[in-house]
């Protein structure tokens, strides 16, 4: 044999699929981006126990609908010092306004006290991975150093209930950044499914199956959504409504998959080396498992990646039109339910930050989709 | 069983295809038989079925009629269109094919060890580990590959090395017949010339046969024992390769010939022109499928279909093929 | 820029042509200073392997080459209206506060190519059926050159179109005019694909492998026509194949050229007759020709072509060749040297070692 030379190393030779893939997905810039954000956002999603100060049920009447809390970085005099917030209070004002008498509420800082931002401070109890802890990030103590729940800090602002919506949207993460997981993996085995049935059966099943996909995806997706939440008895609990918007989004979710995956079936079926492997006596399910399966996983995973945030945004819209996840739960789309009306939206902005977190994932997925995509067939 | 006696006997094969109301005739009533360590070439232009006769012939398609009869290495005669599935799965591996695309014939998600190793694995799913990883170092060593490379995956690998993976795969079974389906037509020049020379050492060695499929007469006329040439689906002239190209007896080959295009400027043979096109193999004339483009074109060749003459051992399909004197190739002025 | 002058019989003059091709791990030198010039009427054949840069080549010439392709050298093309102009370098516009003006290059490399390109210098690619759009009928892709180039008139541009068609060879040209793509045979194809590339009667004809996808009977045809066509045109061809046989039956002079280089040249009798450079005989050796079986093995060079990345110094096919002189073939890169007759090799063992090699056994520079 002859010595060959080229620029790549043994261990390029060496490489399979998928080492191959992750080698092309590292290149692609903003794509080796967004893995990293996603990474953060369900990290935080996963232990948004620990990462937010409060939990679900810590509300305050007092910071109903406050902007984010103002941090101070100067003391009086002006010298640099250690963060803090001031808690609010209540002052009741009288005015008169043309010639009456009128009460009016006003809600201000109560510069009294400072409350000084320190990290992995106790709070509320909870329990994540079997681990129980009373330690959050952040948190805030007085000047003496305790815990002190009077004082809140809501760094994103707060919502009509007076709950922290930075809190809220980390809890609302895993919501809605599982259950499109979840309706994908359902999406997935539906789609491998039905959609290799049909391309490896072919004739009638593959007729029938192509018919139901075609009616399937001619039906409007909004009034199905409808229908079915309709179906869902009403005053279940939030765990089971969970469940059952999963398999809702999943069951409009498979058609475009099978239809992939009866597609590649076929192209595949065609390949020289299927020819090969038949010729040599390889049965029929080891050339499905073995040949043809491998061949369009990367595919699919592609495909995965770049529906996923057509789930999110289907999560989000669905309970934000209130067919989906409803308060108390959270979700971004629950959270986004608040900003339904202008005026709302005109006197607390804060509200729309939930959506520039959708924003950000569906984006983030949409990137990584791309570089997956170019990565996908590394021997093209 | 010794060298010579017949190994292959194909009786009127027929293959249709149906798709879409229209049915195609890929394969029409084509007989010839096969000794045993000869190298057949079967030529015709795209379209002939000539894949298709050689994918029939590796049961890769179920012929619609006719008969393929092998003779297998303990002397059973099998008729491989009417055995049971134990029956096939015995003796298909003594027939194995050779693919034309060196790039798609191979599994890219598979090592080489894997992707030669499969045949083995799937035929003998008993046989110890050890000695089937030997049979594949002894068989890639044979095809002149590196036997430390085979842990690669074939993206490693060029084109005409790849081409040998596939050899070595078809080989790993010992097969008796090789069906090479365009072997070496997607190949550059200076490696097809490796790969022809690396089928003529095996042949020697295992006492293979095979069957030649492609359009390139120069290589086919290098490396073929005899030769078969195929038009819309029949087989018009089936003779000894020299005799065939010094005396072919169908004007079809004849056309052919003068069109190959030979490596040497001092010779510059008149092209012998065919009319028009190749007919729809939908929908092939009557008669002689050729006489559309024949110049030694009669009535009858219109109206009647003509058999597969034998005339002293050249097999020819042409009504009038006893009066026509037909130019082939000169091999005493190419050898000047 | 300093005056160059071509020689008067030539319509193009390539010199030093280098094409860079930017890719993930590197640079690749794909093209590595290639010198050929094609005279009036002349049918240069151009061969070698996959990879070599032949394709390249042709494609620096009508400056189609993808963006991640950088090309220097010089490329002189005589026009039709006997203007000399270079298509690699154009005259560049002046700096604008001492920054080069890319947009303003590329808009006048268009100006001075756009009456040039699918003209005076026209191309035939591999793949009929990919070089027609099937949107569109025949016809209407074939007026298109005429119509860009030669008359805004659409009727005359018809009548032109179907002209050359029924010259290529296509019968019934009217009615094939308004027919689409998947209405004609691959050999019908080729055909229209040819009278594409001539309706502008073309000084230059650049043909890429032009038969190599074709059926034997038609690439016959499809050659034969060519040549006619040369005759009533009196156009020069650019034929690129890897196909021996092919370069034999068309042209009158042939390069060989491998990773990047020609490494011989010679009108095509002394070329099959008289090969000197070990890759052109190992190239004519592989090839059977009918009629001369013999019991010996096909002649083959071993291994197999490098990829043109981090090359070594030396001649490109030192690693395969039986005839290399250790110490010179690895060191030295050898130049195309004329040994008379139009004969033009690049090879130390043919030509012999560089002079400073010969005296002192090393390089004087």
């Amino acid at each position: 044999m002859f010595k060959k030379k080229t620029m790549q190393d043994e261990s390029y030779y060496l490489a399979g699929q998928w080492q191959l893939m992750w080698r092309k997905l590292k290149k692609h810039k903003l794509a080796k981006l967004s893995l990293a954000v996603l990474a953060i956002l369900y990290i935080t999603a996963l232990f948004a126990d620990f990462f937010a100060p409060y939990g679900l049920e810590q509300f305050s009447a007092l910071y109903k609908n406050t902007a984010p809390t103002k941090v101070y970085w100067q003391d009086e005099e002006g010298k640099l010092s250690r963060p803090y917030v001031y808690k609010l209070k209540k002052e009741n004002k009288m005015e008169k306004v043309d010639g009456k008498i009128s009460m009016q509420t006003i809600i201000t800082e109560d510069t009294s006290e400072k409350y000084y931002i320190a990290f992995f401070v106790e709070g509320i109890e909870y329990k994540v991975l079997g681990i129980k802890s009373n330690i959050h990030l952040y948190g805030l103590v007085n000047e003496a150093g305790e815990v002190d729940q009077k004082a809140r800090i809501n760094i994103f602002g707060a919502d009509s209930t007076g709950m922290d919506i930075f809190s809220r949207i980390l809890f609302g993460g895993r919501v809605s950044l599982t259950i499109p997981f979840v309706s994908a993996a359902i999406s997935f085995v539906l789609g491998i499914l039905l959609g290799g049935i049909s391309g490896y059966f072919g004739g009638m099943v593959d007729n029938v199956i192509q018919r139901i996909i075609e009616v399937l995806s001619a039906i409007p997706s909004i009034p199905l959504w409808m229908a079915l939440s309709a179906a869902i008895p009403p005053g279940i609990p939030v765990a089971s409504m969970y469940l059952y918007i999963t398999i809702i989004l999943s069951f409009i979710g498979w058609t475009g998959l099978a239809r992939v995956v009866r597609g590649k079936f076929i192209s595949l079926r065609k390949e020289d080396y299927v020819m090969a492997a038949k010729l040599a006596g390889v049965s029929d399910f080891k050339i499905i498992v073995k040949h043809l399966v491998p061949g369009f996983l990367s595919y699919l995973i592609v495909n995965l990646t770049l529906g996923i945030p057509g789930s999110i945004l289907g999560e989000t819209s669905m309970s934000y039109l209130g067919l989906g996840m409803k308060a108390p739960a959270t979700s971004w789309g629950v959270l986004l339910k608040e900003t339904e009306n202008l005026e709302s939206v005109a006197q607390c902005p804060w509200k729309l930050i939930p959506l520039a977190f959708v924003v950000i994932t569906v984006l983030a997925f949409n990137f990584l989709g791309d570089g997956l995509r170019d990565a996908a067939d590394p021997y093209k | 069983m010794s060298k010579g006696d017949k190994i292959l006997d194909v009786r009127s094969m027929h293959m249709k295809f149906h798709s879409k109301g229209v049915t195609v005739h890929a394969v029409n009533d084509v007989s010839f038989s096969v000794n045993e360590g000869e190298t057949i070439g079967i030529v015709g232009e795209s379209g002939c079925g000539k894949t298709t006769l050689g994918r029939c012939i590796v049961r890769a398609y179920q012929p619609t009629s006719g008969s393929v009869t092998y003779v297998a290495s303990d002397g059973n005669e099998l008729d491989f269109l009417n055995i049971d599935k134990e029956t096939m799965k015995k003796y298909r591996k003594e027939i194995q094919m050779i693919f034309q695309d060196p790039y798609s014939s191979l599994d890219p998600r598979m090592t080489v060890l894997d992707i030669i190793k499969e045949p083995l694995k799937a035929n003998f799913p008993k046989m110890p580990k050890a000695e089937m990883e030997k049979r594949v170092m002894d068989i890639a060593a044979k095809v002149g590959l590196n036997t430390t490379y085979l842990k690669r995956y074939p993206h490693a690998f060029s084109g005409g090395q790849r081409q040998r993976i596939g050899i070595a795969r078809a080989l790993v079974l010992n097969p008796r017949i090789i069906v090479c389906d365009e072997a070496v037509s997607a190949l550059d020049v200076s490696i097809q010339a490796q790969v022809i020379n690396l089928l003529h050492d095996l042949q020697q060695e295992f006492g293979l046969t095979y069957l030649f499929i492609s359009h390139d007469l120069s290589v086919v006329e290098y490396i073929s024992d005899k030769v078969g040439v195929m038009y819309l689906g029949r087989m018009v002239e089936y003779a000894p390769t020299k005799e065939l190209f010094q005396h072919p007896m169908h004007p079809y080959t004849e056309s052919l010939l003068s069109a190959v295009p030979v490596a040497d400027p001092a010779i510059q043979i008149e092209r012998i022109p065919l009319e028009g096109e190749i007919p729809n193999p939908a929908n092939p004339p009557s008669g002689c499928h050729f006489h559309t483009r024949c110049r030694y074109c009669q009535q009858r060749c219109k109206e009647e279909v003509p058999e597969l003459k034998d005339m002293n051992g050249h097999l020819v399909a042409c009504h009038r093929a006893e009066e026509l004197q037909l130019r082939g190739f000169n091999y005493d002025e190419m050898n000047h | 820029m300093e005056n160059y002058t071509m020689h008067p019989d030539n319509i193009i003059e390539v010199r030093d042509l280098k094409v860079n091709i930017k890719i993930d791990e590197g640079t690749l030198t794909a093209v590595r200073g290639v010198n050929f010039e094609i005279k009036k009427g002349e049918t240069l054949g151009l061969v070698g392997e996959s990879g070599c840069g032949k394709s390249l080549t042709s494609k620096a010439i009508l400056d189609i080459n993808t963006k991640n392709c950088e090309t220097t050298g010089s490329i002189h093309f005589r026009t039709t209206e006997g203007e000399e102009i270079d298509i690699v370098n154009m005259p560049v516009p002046p700096k604008r506060n001492g920054k080069p003006r890319v947009k303003a290059i590329q808009k006048m490399r268009t100006k001075v190519l756009k009456p040039i390109r699918g003209k005076q210098i026209s191309m035939i690619f591999q793949e009929p059926m990919v070089a027609f759009s099937p949107m569109y009928t025949i016809g209407n892709q074939i007026m298109e050159a005429a119509l860009l180039h030669i008359t805004k008139d659409k009727e005359e541009a018809r009548r032109l179109s179907i002209d050359v068609m029924t010259k290529v060879g296509i019968a019934n040209a009217e009615k094939r005019f308004d027919q689409y793509p998947h209405e004609f045979s691959g050999g019908m194809l080729q055909r229209a694909l040819i009278s594409m590339a001539l309706v502008c009667n073309p000084q230059l004809l650049i043909a890429d492998e032009p038969t190599t996808a074709l059926d034997v009977t038609i690439q016959a045809q499809i050659l034969e026509l060519m040549k006619e066509l040369q005759k009533d045109f009196g156009m020069s061809i650019l034929f690129i194949t890897h196909d021996l046989g092919t370069v034999a039956k068309m042209c009158d002079r042939v390069a060989v050229m491998y990773l990047g280089r020609i490494v011989e040249s010679a009108p095509a009798m002394e070329i099959y007759k008289n090969p000197q450079h070990p890759y052109t005989q190992g190239l004519i050796g592989s090839v059977h020709k009918i009629g001369t079986k013999s019991q010996e093995r096909l002649f083959s060079i071993e291994g197999t072509v490098p990829l043109a990345l981090n090359l070594p110094a030396g001649c490109g096919f030192y690693e395969r060749c039986h005839k290399r002189i250790e110490g010179v073939c690895n060191v030295y890169d050898p130049a195309l040297v004329d040994v008379g007759n139009d004969h033009k090799i690049a090879c130390f063992a043919c030509t012999g070692c560089p002079n400073a090699v010969n005296k002192e056994g090393k390089a004087d520079e």
